[in-house]
């Protein structure tokens, strides 16, 4: 199309978007094409030929600003292979929330494989999804430029050249195996960070917590964000530092939440000291006791009480006040030291029943062995199997057949898939996802053909995990 | 198997469904027959009068069943069909080791109330198994008389209708007209109810395809921006101009009678020499399916040739009606499958029909066709050149990505032009598209926007539809 056609045409769409006839505004060539016909007949003829001009001589504008994202980086494991991204998606659709979905994602990263990004992409803010994906949350979060995100060292000299997913994931492995180098590289350049930045830095202090650490911590006592220094204060208690007292005594947090805690003794021959909660008169008040609980720490309050942390857990009466006692496990597994942390989930443990669930609050806080001890110990009991989804941070695809034949598990979850009542049924479908995440592929295989045995739909929605699971076994 | 014919005998709703379903026990209906024993279902593929085949699967042990197609009758003749080739000659079934995708779902989806099977109920209103083979036997014979008297009919059926669209395209010109007379402002804010009456009228004296397309306009027009809806409008109008020209010139084409008043059955197109057929691998692109303004709904799954040297698509398209509820989908995108398509005879040949599939291919990248790196729309602009009716038209893009404007709206470019054509993307994209480099994208142009169907990446196939 000539100059003279473009503006020929630019005219006559003007005319047509008001109204009236084009012909005198027509280009010459196709004045010449329409005419010989009425002036309705080569109106529609111009038309036609307009219609053609704007589909095929002229392309849309494009912006003179167009965006172009970073590549999306490649990841460290392989992609999950074409043949299993089905069961994945369908494992994914089922998941009901974004941490049955981290399941997913943590079970196919245990496996030695990352999704396809069109499948699953973690969020900007994600901070639970395996740290192979910490490429893609920095770049989820949308920070433009190239940087290098490569495995090298992290130093305070490159500092800046990692975004902050892949730094917060060099860091975690440094306090594992170098926790000085990694809490030096916090303190000198963590200082300069936002807030928002600063306390999952300080938060990576958790790993590898040690007495060499207090320096730090204390000297973020002053820190100008409340949340650095509520978290500060956390991560010294577990060291068994004493929290600052309140200005004045009457607002001491520890001894209001002591005076909701009732001292008592019990045994007739050796008086053994116990704690309990206070009946408490209104709701108002169990509210703040709640509050306090979560403000806490423990050291300080059994320091409140003259004794030691694990004698405060030992003498305190779970069974009592459900509420209450989830609070105290909130409380030990937040600022617990770990020595404490540890009786607390041995004791409830050798327990067992009911008490023994309130370790599943520690469970980001216990070592494996144990936390495979509270899981084999909830399925052999098997009176509270629907606490099982409740567990926190515990690994994926390490539960064998062997110890779902050692209770009564299976013989309980084939009654539910074979019985006629719904909400039953329903527990059964959330203990085969929580079960899909845990097994070994061995035992999920396994699993599959017994409960399609009992009557179960083998492709039901329920199965979808543990189908991943067992597909996941091998080439 | 648990089928013998007094079981479908009494599970028929009645004597036609029965006499259909005997029609449909060919072998040759049915491309895939599969069981499994293990899960007691056995299922199939029956090639029927759609594009798409439909797909059926029967619980065995309590009689359960589920089929595709649009039939308001339970059980349809398909599964009445699927029953019966498993009561008379169950090795027909070919043992599977895995369930499909959609077998899947349908099991996931249904609740088994018992695990016997449902009493079938007594056989009534003179249903017979008989009747059906019957009626099967006698349908070929016909007097010479008899089929003198119908083709005189069709003739004359054909003429009347011929007058009557005529007559609707003058209806139409008038039509066109006046919107260029009143303004195409005016047009474009009451297109819905211009397109509406016009759309009636055409429907009336039977140009119904384009009455179809017309009341699309609207919804079309909407999906733009205000200041690109003049040219839009000029746009389509001015190809109703052209297609009721061409149709004018030759009205027995059978592409002009395909778009202005109806299309020809399954078998007119494969009784239609000039109907061009392909041997090929197709790859099952995507699917659109859109509820239409005259209350049916239509259901396109795009194909890809990959033994093809450039580009070569085609179109399956099913209409059912809305009320029949929603349908389970026909195909997965990223399925691939060797099959004979036969081609609706047409300028650029793209509607199309299955004759005959073969069995399932495994995936893998696509060919590495040949582009025009100056005009990513120079397919698009061949397309018009020999049919400048058309709307919608497949085009294969060049290695690009997708780039965003500063409104948020999402825009193609080359990869070997990053200044050079960008074209605008109708819907909102996945952010993760973004930082994909794209090897090549299978689109569909609307002549202002891509709809995008799939693509290949470094990170494997996407699907886009």
């Amino acid at each position: 199309m000539n100059e003279i056609e473009q503006t020929g045409l630019a005219t006559m769409r003007d005319r047509w978007i008001t109204g009236g006839t084009s012909f005198d505004l027509a280009p010459a060539a196709w004045k010449e094409i329409a005419a010989g016909a009425n002036p309705e007949e080569r109106e529609r003829r111009l038309l036609a030929i307009a219609a053609q001009a704007l589909e095929i001589a002229l392309r849309p504008a494009a912006p003179k600003t167009l965006k172009r994202r970073p590549p999306l980086p490649e990841l460290a494991l392989p992609m999950l292979p074409e043949r299993l991204r089905p069961p994945l998606r369908a494992a994914l659709k089922h998941a009901a929330d974004a941490r049955a979905k981290s399941r997913v994602v943590a079970l196919v990263a245990s496996r030695g494989f990352v999704l396809h990004p069109m499948d699953w992409m973690p969020a900007a803010s994600d901070q639970t999804s395996p740290d192979v994906y910490a490429p893609w949350i920095d770049w989820q979060a949308g920070v433009d430029g190239e940087k290098h995100t490569d495995r090298e060292q992290l130093t305070a000299q490159n500092w800046d050249d990692f975004y902050p997913a892949a730094r917060r994931s060099a860091l975690a492995d440094m306090r594992r195996t170098a926790p000085a180098v990694a809490r030096q590289l916090i303190e000198t350049k963590g200082s300069s960070e936002p807030a928002e930045i600063r306390l999952p830095l300080i938060a990576l202090m958790h790993f590898g917590l040690g007495p060499d650490d207090v320096p730090f911590l204390k000297s973020l006592s002053a820190d100008r964000s409340g949340k650095v220094r509520e978290l500060a204060g956390r991560l010294l208690a577990r060291l068994g530092q004493h929290g600052q007292p309140g200005d004045g005594g009457q607002e001491n947090p520890t001894a209001e939440l002591a005076a909701f805690i009732t001292e008592g003794k019990s045994g007739f021959i050796r008086r053994r000291t116990t704690y309990t909660p206070a009946t408490l008169k209104s709701p108002a008040q169990e509210r703040r006791r709640a509050e306090l609980f979560e403000t806490c720490n423990l050291v300080d309050l059994a320091a409140r009480f003259g004794v030691t942390e694990p004698d405060f857990i030992g003498a305190w009466q779970f069974g009592a006040d459900n509420n209450v006692d989830i609070l105290v496990a909130r409380m030990v597994a937040a600022s617990g030291s770990d020595a404490s942390v540890t009786h607390m989930a041995d004791t409830l443990v050798a327990e067992g029943g009911k008490p023994a669930l309130f370790v599943l609050h520690l469970m980001p806080r216990l070592d494996s062995r144990r936390q495979r001890v509270l899981i084999r110990l909830i399925l052999k009991d098997t009176q509270y199997l629907g606490a099982l989804s409740l567990a926190e941070g515990i690994e994926a695809g390490w539960l064998d057949w062997a110890d779902l034949t050692n209770g009564k598990t299976l013989p309980a979850l084939r009654a539910a898939v074979a019985g006629n009542d719904d909400a039953v049924k329903r527990g059964a479908d959330q203990l085969l996802e929580t079960l899909g995440f845990l097994v070994t592929a061995a035992a999920a295989d396994k699993l599959i053909g017994d409960v399609v045995a009992a009557g179960m739909a083998p492709a039901a929605p329920s199965l979808g995990l543990l189908r991943l699971n067992a597909s996941l076994a091998g080439p | 198997m648990e089928f013998d014919l007094k079981t479908i005998e009494a599970l028929a709703p009645d004597q036609a469904s029965l006499s259909a379903a005997s029609r449909l026990t060919k072998q040759s209906n049915w491309p895939r027959l599969e069981k499994s024993e293990q899960l007691a279902i056995i299922w199939g593929e029956c090639q029927g009068s759609g594009s798409n085949p439909y797909r059926v699967v029967v619980d065995t042990g309590d009689h359960g069943y589920k089929c595709t197609c649009p039939s308001r009758k339970f059980p349809c003749k398909h599964t009445l069909a699927l029953m019966w080739i498993a009561a008379t000659t169950p090795a027909s079934f070919v043992a599977a080791d895995s369930t499909p995708e959609w077998v899947n779902d349908w099991l996931g989806r249904r609740r088994k109330t018992t695990s016997q099977p449902a009493a079938p109920v007594p056989a009534a209103g003179g249903k017979s198994i008989g009747e059906a083979l019957r009626d099967d036997e006698s349908a070929a014979v016909e007097d010479a008389a008899a089929i003198e008297r119908r083709e005189a009919a069709q003739r004359k059926r054909a003429q009347d209708t011929r007058s009557s669209v005529s007559a609707a395209l003058d209806e139409l010109d008038q039509w066109i007209a006046d919107q260029l007379r009143l303004g195409l402002a005016g047009f474009v804010d009451n297109s819905s109810d211009r397109c509406r009456r016009i759309a009636a009228r055409l429907v009336d004296m039977k140009a119904t395809a384009l009455a179809g397309r017309i009341d699309d306009i609207p919804s079309r027009l909407m999906g733009l921006r205000s200041e690109e809806r003049p040219d839009a409008a000029i746009r389509e109008l001015g190809k109703l101009v052209l297609l009721a020209k061409a149709w004018r010139s030759t009205p027995d084409d059978a592409e002009l009678r395909r778009l202005v008043s109806t299309s020809e059955s399954r078998e007119q197109v494969l009784a239609n020499p000039d109907a061009i057929q392909v041997d090929s691998v197709w790859e099952v692109l995507g699917e659109k399916i859109e509820t239409r303004r005259d209350g049916l709904v239509s259901h396109s799954t795009w194909l890809l040739d990959l033994n093809s040297a450039s580009p070569r698509f085609a179109l399956l398209l099913d209409y059912f009606p809305a009320s029949a509820g929603r349908r389970s989908n026909a195909f997965t995108p990223g399925d691939r499958f060797d099959a004979r398509l036969v081609f609706y005879p047409a300028r650029q040949p793209l509607r199309a029909l299955v004759v005959d599939r073969k069995g399932d291919v495994s995936s893998g990248q696509w060919p590495a066709f040949g582009f025009d790196a100056a005009d990513p729309l120079a397919s698009h602009v061949a397309h018009q050149d020999t049919a400048p009716w058309l709307t919608d038209c497949p085009i294969m893009l060049p290695p690009g990505a997708i780039l965003l404007d500063d409104r948020g709206d999402a825009w193609w470019q080359s990869a070997d032009n990053p200044h050079g054509i960008a074209l605008p993307i109708a819907d909102t994209v996945n952010p993760t598209l973004l930082g994909l480099d794209l090897a090549a994208t299978a689109t569909l142009w609307s002549g202002s926007r891509l709809h995008l169907l799939a693509a290949q990446s470094g990170f494997g196939r996407l699907d886009l539809s």
